[in-house]
């Protein structure tokens, strides 16, 4: 199935055969090619250059565009400094140099780096009809903080209905961006909002919740999606953030995903996240990656879910534990492979097979994920099945899911490390590969020359 | 006497500025920590034992709550600020014994990081809970930490980092001052940080939030 299918599915609570992956690449796709952020996040051509690279490497079903929460503020005044292995930072407020919010105007879209990105959006959406663009938009709370500065808070408290005037001008800036990025054609409308994680969900629910609402309206109208993500630990707002009605919500390791999972559920909201960024991603391993990946969509599920880094993917994080995610993802075999391993680690006792085995018949045991949803786990048991028929009750056959306990079990007492393999009275003889009903049954014949 | 030292304490802890402040709402019309402040003053109560007795107890209720996510940076913001109006009236009496002071805290926000707002929070919860504060602001270098600690000699360091990227620069940060003078103390924090982090870089401890900071104060500065 498309990439964008898996997505749209899992954002309308579909269950999903697999589930999607969105590997939220910004800067990093810059590193992908060799250049500095500034270079990266300047240029449209290099833009869509990186985003090529990065779907190449990581086989994503949705990728953002471009992810860089200062595209608008710099549209609105607020001076950047530039850097080379991170997105620019907002260095001046222009609300608290004495700009007055009246002189504010929404920005065209024609205005710094906005038709950058809306091009590249378009370019991609033509080389890539199958894969879900979002469109990253920067939230009106945290764009509101880089117009006012930190002052927001105490204004919030002092000065209310200012915060309100101001929350209306950076919606509306929102509308503008959301409105742009899906006539370039954006499936997703991500409302970046990261600063919402500072305020408790009273001041959320009275700045915040109105505006997001009517933005993820406005998607809605659209006929496009909208996921709202936020960084850090905004636990306490998981609540409301489904209450304004988001297609998806996004939260990165703060906060964790069961929790996430059964408030977005009850809400009937899609939910992602939430791989770690720096200790796994950033400073870890490919195996250290592929387990946070399996733990997330162990817990996540195929209902809803969306495996996806916690935040924007650190420049630097290697693009080896990228792929390592990307492939088990798209490969079963493996994730049940490495769950039984992990299961191994958790001091499961080896079984007792001295009454398992025969001395007049041979017992073939069939290690597999589990054959009713894996299909080369069922072609496995078939082909047994059917080069046993002809023995009787000479040959005996089992399947051992390790979807189960027992599987597992079974799986470390014969030594088994692929799915899915066939073993003879204990020997590993065939792996992966579904052999020929011949080769089965000549191994019989060998199996059974053995016996009394 | 206790009674005016609790209501101050409550002023801020729930931020409660001066008598015009319109927040906390319930607390309209009634006197702030400013008017209160002033008041103790006024009877003759000594500027530490206001500072020790009511300040210093509204300051720790509102990090103890900021830990267990009871209140935000909002709150915590308006807490500072009545903590502020405060201290205007007590910073004349303390100039004149500067050892009434717990300590130095020295921060700063790491080389080649610009925010700002973990690092602001951490300061006034500091300050409000009696140290010395001394900021030198976002993208500070090894060399300007060290400078500050030859400058006040025993004062704890702390670095604040937000970027992924900057937090190399926190362990290049932390070597070289503990190169210079490896009894200097420091502490890190920041979204990406951790205790293994922490381990890793040398660090003497590491804080998920402002309170644990004051903590490993009280704990080190003595």
């Amino acid at each position: 199935m498309k990439g964008i299918e898996l997505i749209k599915k899992a954002m309308r609570l579909e269950e999903v055969e697999r589930i999607p992956w969105v590997p939220f690449v910004g800067s990093h796709a810059g590193a992908l090619l060799g250049m500095t952020a500034t270079e990266y996040l300047q240029s449209k051509d290099n833009i869509v250059k990186g985003v090529n690279e990065a779907i190449k490497l990581y086989n994503p079903d949705g990728i953002p565009v471009a992810f860089d929460l200062q595209i608008e503020a710099e549209a609105l005044g607020c001076q950047l400094v530039w850097a080379d292995n991170n997105p620019p930072a907002v260095v001046s407020h222009p609300l608290k140099d004495g700009v007055s919010l009246n002189d504010l105007k929404v920005p065209c879209p024609c205005k710094a780096r906005i038709p950058l990105v809306m091009e590249a959006t378009r370019e991609l959406r033509e080389q890539h009809p199958d894969i879900a663009l979002y469109g990253l938009i920067t939230g009106p709370f945290t764009l509101a903080l880089h117009l006012l500065g930190t002052d927001i808070f105490m204004q919030m408290m002092m000065e209310p209905e200012k915060t309100h005037q101001l929350m209306r001008f950076t919606t509306n800036v929102a509308l503008m961006m959301a409105g742009n990025y899906i006539e370039n054609g954006a499936d997703v409308i991500a409302i970046v909002d990261p600063m919402t994680s500072q305020i408790d969900p009273m001041s959320f629910e009275t700045f915040v919740s109105p505006y997001i609402k009517e933005v993820n309206e406005f998607i809605r109208e659209a006929d496009a999606l909208s996921s709202f993500f936020v960084c850090g630990n905004a636990k306490q707002n998981i609540e409301v953030m489904c209450q304004t009605n988001p297609d998806n919500i996004s939260i990165d390791e703060n906060i964790p995903l069961d929790y996430v999972r059964d408030t977005a559920l009850k809400h009937k909201v899609s939910f992602g996240g939430n791989i770690k960024l720096t200790v796994v991603l950033l400073m870890g391993d490919e195996e250290a990656s592929r387990r946070d990946a399996l733990e997330c969509m162990d817990i996540g599920g195929k209902k809803g879910f969306i495996l996806a880094p916690g935040c924007d993917l650190a420049m630097e994080t290697p693009k080896e534990n990228l792929v390592a995610v990307s492939e088990l993802v798209h490969d079963e075999m493996l994730q049940g492979e490495l769950r039984a391993s992990e299961a191994k680690q958790m001091d499961l006792e080896k079984l007792d097979l001295s009454n398992h085995w025969d001395d007049s018949k041979v017992v073939i045991d069939i290690i597999t994920l589990d054959s009713s949803s894996c299909a080369p786990c069922q072609y496995m048991v078939d082909a047994v099945d059917r080069a046993a028929a002809d023995y009787g009750d000479k040959v005996v056959y089992k399947e051992h899911r390790i979807k189960e306990k027992e599987g597992v079990q079974m799986m470390m007492s014969l030594g088994v490390q692929n799915l899915p393999t066939i073993v003879m009275d204990g020997n590993i003889e065939f792996i992966s590969q579904i052999p020929p009903i011949n080769d089965i049954k000549g191994k019989i014949e060998h199996y059974l020359s053995n016996k009394n | 006497m206790e009674e005016l030292f609790e209501q101050l304490a409550y002023c801020i802890e729930y931020g409660k500025i001066n008598k015009p402040s319109p927040f906390p709402p319930d607390m309209k019309d009634k006197d702030g920590a400013d008017e209160i402040t002033q008041q103790l003053l006024n009877e003759g109560i000594s500027a530490d034992d206001i500072l020790q007795k009511a300040l210093i107890v509204g300051m720790e209720k509102v990090g103890v709550k900021f830990r267990e996510n009871k209140v935000f940076v909002p709150q915590v913001l308006m807490s500072a600020k009545a903590m502020d109006a405060a201290m205007a009236h007590l910073k004349p009496h303390f100039a004149n014994s500067p050892g009434s002071q717990k300590g130095t805290f020295i921060i700063g926000t790491v080389e080649g990081d610009l925010h700002d707002i973990g690092k602001n929070l951490v300061a006034m919860m500091v300050e409000g809970n009696g140290y010395e504060v001394i900021d030198l602001g976002t993208d500070v270098k090894a060399e300007k930490f060290i400078e500050a600690a030859e400058q006040y000699p025993g004062a704890v360091i702390g670095l604040s980092a937000l970027l992924t990227t900057t937090m190399n620069n926190m362990e290049e940060i932390t070597k070289a001052i503990k190169s210079h003078n490896r009894n200097i103390a420091i502490c890190i924090g920041g979204a990406p940080v951790n205790q293994d982090f922490c381990d890793k870089i040398g660090a003497d401890s590491y804080n998920p939030d402002p309170q644990g900071v004051v903590e490993f104060l009280n704990k080190t500065v003595e």
